[in-house]
């Protein structure tokens, strides 16, 4: 037992050691916000003060801000999961919208079945996401293309079928928009915290990030997984057969954003708008970054990365800056991120413990 | 008149395993001479010219070019003190014009800005011209044979105004016919002065190319012979040594012995090839012994490694696993039959060095470490903490393998291929880069192996490690087998002999398809 107790410790202190280099990042990046606001600002501290408090300022905001963190969480996490196993999935914007289409209209149609269809919906959404993502697997799997230019190929096609479909055979001639009919009011999920538009598919992305966990580093498949995205010779050499862990994990990690985009229609758009999920699958790309492709802290990065979003927005409704203010300090996050020379601070401390 | 190049008492030490790669090599070559460094794989040749060369810096002992003393640090001081190399794989770039490649970072320049092309044709096309190479400046590199590629490494060079030579075993990709072609170019170039050393250990050419040949053995220099007062068995012997260095412990062979793993008319050609890489090899391991192969770099062990572990599929021949035939299964599905491997590669094949110990000791195991599908954490824990103290690695579980050092991480390969072997078990290069006291913890677990009754295949360039511990040894070459050796034939056979079936020198059974 006092062994056990040691090894928590042990991780504790890794852990802490570990996010060193990752607050160096965000403590840069504010300092960088605060510079900005100086320059661009005629009223730095209001615009400031918006920036940082406006996200929390009421419940509507900060639930917006967290519902807006809800599909990021399912990118990430899909992006994770490929990156675990060697594979990188840039198609994140069609497996997300495609999916979210499908589970849009199998909805439609299942009107009458009540929670059971709206169960068969989210699978349809989650298994078109699959799908796309699968191609690309496939693809690599019998003829060695890479499935990092296929999935985002493959995924620009999508984007513009599906607007197709929504403008031309599906559209909604009662309404103005450019979207579907609305799903029925059965299949919605809950609002929390009213007046915002947060769901209680934040619950059912917390639930995700738990299993994708236990999936990556407690089960035998997940760590065949991680051994074949470490080294694939070696996992060849161990018996595992490679070939699957070339379509799966990318096939798993284009249901995620499937169902991600599909929770969001069911809990926030209830339509699925033209381009409602444009640049969703970019940032979910991006807060997986972040991550460091670590499942555990999806959450934390999309949180993150939520906030510096709603916060530019009320920035820019309350005080004289404009919203591409948030896209520079985005830009400096990821800048820094990705930077190994930041990422070693924390690195070398932890040998040296 | 000075010497070209002097070194004197050269040791480099190889920090991670303190294997003495070379120790203190003193090496000298005359201004206009061709020089044949000679020596069994890992007897030191490529680090000591990687040393001249500015690869590696030597622990101590001086080189003087030209009479004076230097210090060379990067491959950049090198080639400022007119030393090149053309390595054994080529460094080229495969869409870039013969001219471009050659004047690659010392280019021509217009008014000293734009790419002069025209300029830097003439002067690629004169050098050709003078040497009477076969290319021409503007054939784009990736349309040219394997031998014309050398040529474009040679043009390199001497554009460069190159005095000194090295040349990593030129003749190995090449056929006949080019190796004659390049042999000319070499002996044109040491008529005009420059200075060469060929790294090889092919007997023929050394005697066909040669003023000189130097001879190293274990890291040490054996020493340096005019070559036409040398034949080449001398040479072999030379290159092998007399004495067997190396004793392992063994016990008296099981009683009850049957064929485990059994290879018939096995053979394998690369994809467009027509000469096999792997011809027609027939034999049988047997439970309880060990059967080694030996045989010199590029000559087919390396193929029969990726065969036994299902890496490699056969052309032709069948390979039969006690009485069923595995030719075509891959690896995962050897694993399931109770392959066991120990892979030369220890590095990027034999583990994941960013995962843990524990991770990396479990892989062929996983399925008997978890239920219903989850892993059972404090199982595999104790598992390799027994392991790790058995087989006394210094190491724990959590640490990514990749922090131990060489020998360490050998030890927890071994403890895990030995976990999983049922009857056969194959182990190549088992010691390479390995110091003294791990290289014979390796034999003893591998003799026990065989006390237990286990059909050990090892493969080893080692011919030390194969005559010490083999029951029955295969000597490959060309991909063929030229000897086999029964027990008897093993404690009687001498390493000049075994050196003449692995050199090619000698044949004792009838090569198929070939006179030799």
């Amino acid at each position: 037992m006092d062994n056990r107790l040691e090894r928590r410790h042990a991780r504790t202190m890794r852990i802490m050691l570990g996010s060193v280099g990752m607050l160096t990042i965000i403590g840069i990046s504010l300092a960088v916000l605060v510079a900005l606001a100086l320059l661009l600002s005629k009223t730095p501290w209001k615009t400031l003060r918006y920036f940082f408090i406006g996200p929390m300022q009421n419940t509507y905001y900060f639930g917006n801000m967290l519902n807006s963190a809800i599909p990021l969480i399912f990118g990430g996490l899909g992006v994770s999961l490929a990156m675990r196993a060697g594979s990188f999935n840039l198609g994140g914007e069609g497996q997300l919208y495609g999916g979210s289409f499908v589970a849009t209209i199998c909805a439609l149609f299942l009107a009458p079945l009540g929670f059971f269809g709206a169960v068969v919906a989210l699978v349809a959404g989650a298994f078109t996401g699959a799908s796309l993502a699968g191609i690309s697997g496939v693809l690599r799997m019998k003829w060695k293309t890479n499935e990092l230019i296929t999935s985002f190929l493959l995924s620009n096609a999508v984007v513009l079928v599906v607007n197709y479909l929504i403008a031309g055979p599906f559209m909604d001639p009662n309404t103005n928009l450019i979207a579907t009919r609305t799903i029925p009011e059965s299949f919605r999920l809950a609002r929390i915290l009213e007046p915002s538009n947060l769901s209680s598919a934040l619950f059912i992305a917390i639930v995700a990030v738990m299993v994708i966990h236990f999936y990556l580093y407690k089960t035998k498949h997940g760590y065949e997984l991680r051994m074949y995205g470490l080294n694939s010779n070696f996992a060849t050499y161990g018996g595992i057969d490679p070939r699957r862990y070339q379509v799966i994990p990318i096939m798993l990690s284009g249901a995620l954003y499937g169902l991600g985009g599909s929770l969001a229609i069911f809990g926030t758009y209830y339509a699925c708008m033209k381009e409602f999920s444009a640049g969703m699958g970019w940032n979910g790309l991006a807060v997986a970054l972040i991550a460091k492709f670590k499942p555990a802290a999806v959450i934390p990065a999309a949180l993150f990365f939520a906030y510096i979003e709603s916060g530019a927005r009320s920035a820019m409704l309350h005080s004289d800056v404009t919203y591409e203010i948030s896209s520079i300090v985005q830009s400096v996050v990821f800048f820094l991120v990705t930077s190994t020379v930041l990422q070693q601070i924390g690195a070398t401390r932890r040998r040296s413990v | 008149m000075r010497d070209a190049v002097e070194m004197a008492g050269i040791v480099k030490i190889y920090g991670e395993t303190g294997l003495k790669a070379n120790d203190k090599v003193d090496l000298t070559l005359h201004k206009g001479e061709i020089l044949c460094l000679a020596g069994e794989n890992g007897a030191g040749k490529t680090t000591l010219m990687k040393v001249l060369y500015g690869m590696e810096r030597p622990d101590s002992g001086t080189i003087r070019i030209d009479g004076k003393e230097v210090s060379i640090d990067t491959p950049l001081t090198a080639s400022r003190l007119g030393i090149g190399m053309v390595h054994q794989h080529f460094m080229l770039i495969d869409d870039f014009s013969v001219e471009q490649n050659v004047t690659l970072g010392k280019e021509p320049l217009h008014y000293g800005l734009k790419y002069d092309a025209k300029a830097a044709c003439e002067q690629v096309d004169k050098v050709i011209k003078n040497h009477h190479f076969s290319i021409e400046a503007r054939q784009k590199v990736s349309s040219l044979a394997i031998g014309q590629k050398q040529q474009v490494e040679i043009v390199k060079m001497l554009y460069r105004d190159v005095e000194i030579l090295i040349l990593d075993e030129p003749t190995a990709v090449l056929t006949e016919q080019e190796t004659e072609a390049l042999f000319v170019t070499l002996r044109s170039l040491a008529e005009r002065g420059k200075s060469l050393i060929l790294i090889t250990h092919k007997l023929h050419e050394i005697k066909a190319i040669s003023n000189r040949v130097a001879i190293m053995r274990q890291g040490k220099m054996v020493g340096s012979f005019k070559t036409s007062e040398v034949s080449e068995q001398e040479i072999a012997r030379l290159i092998m040594g007399q004495t067997v260095s190396l004793t392992v412990q063994r016990s008296i062979t099981p009683q009850k012995q049957s064929d485990v793993m059994t290879f018939r008319h096995v053979s394998v050609f690369n994809h467009g090839r027509k000469t096999p890489v792997l011809d027609k090899i027939s034999f049988s391991a047997r439970s309880g012994e060990i059967l080694g192969f030996a045989g010199v770099g590029g000559n087919g062990l390396a193929e029969l490694e990726a065969v036994l572990s299902g890496q490699l599929p056969v052309t032709s021949g069948s390979v039969q696993l006690r009485n069923e035939d595995v030719s075509r299964l891959e690896t995962a599905q050897l694993r399931k039959r109770g392959l066991a491997y120990i892979p030369a590669d220890r590095l990027h094949t034999g583990c994941a060095l960013a995962a843990d110990v524990s991770e990396n000791m479990i892989i062929d195991a996983r399925d008997s470490f978890s239920r219903y599908q989850v892993l059972q954490r404090e199982k595999i824990e104790s598992h390799v903490e027994r392991l790790l103290q058995t087989y006394q690695v210094k190491g724990s579980t959590r640490m990514p393998i990749g922090t131990l050092s060489g020998g360490n991480i050998q030890k927890v390969i071994l403890a895990r291929e030995i976990e999983q072997y049922r009857d056969y078990i194959v182990c190549c290069e088992p010691t390479w880069g390995l110091d003294v006291a791990s290289s014979n913890f390796v034999y003893e677990q591998i003799m026990h192996l065989r006390s237990l009754g286990a059909a050990v295949l090892l493969i080893s360039s080692n011919l030390d490690e194969i005559l010490a511990l083999s029951d029955r040894i295969v000597v490959l070459c060309r991909g063929a087998v030229v000897a086999r050796l029964d027990e008897n034939a093993v404690r009687q056979v001498t390493k000049e002999e075994m050196g003449n079936y692995m050199l090619g020198l000698k044949c004792q059974e009838k090569v198929h398809g070939q006179q030799a």
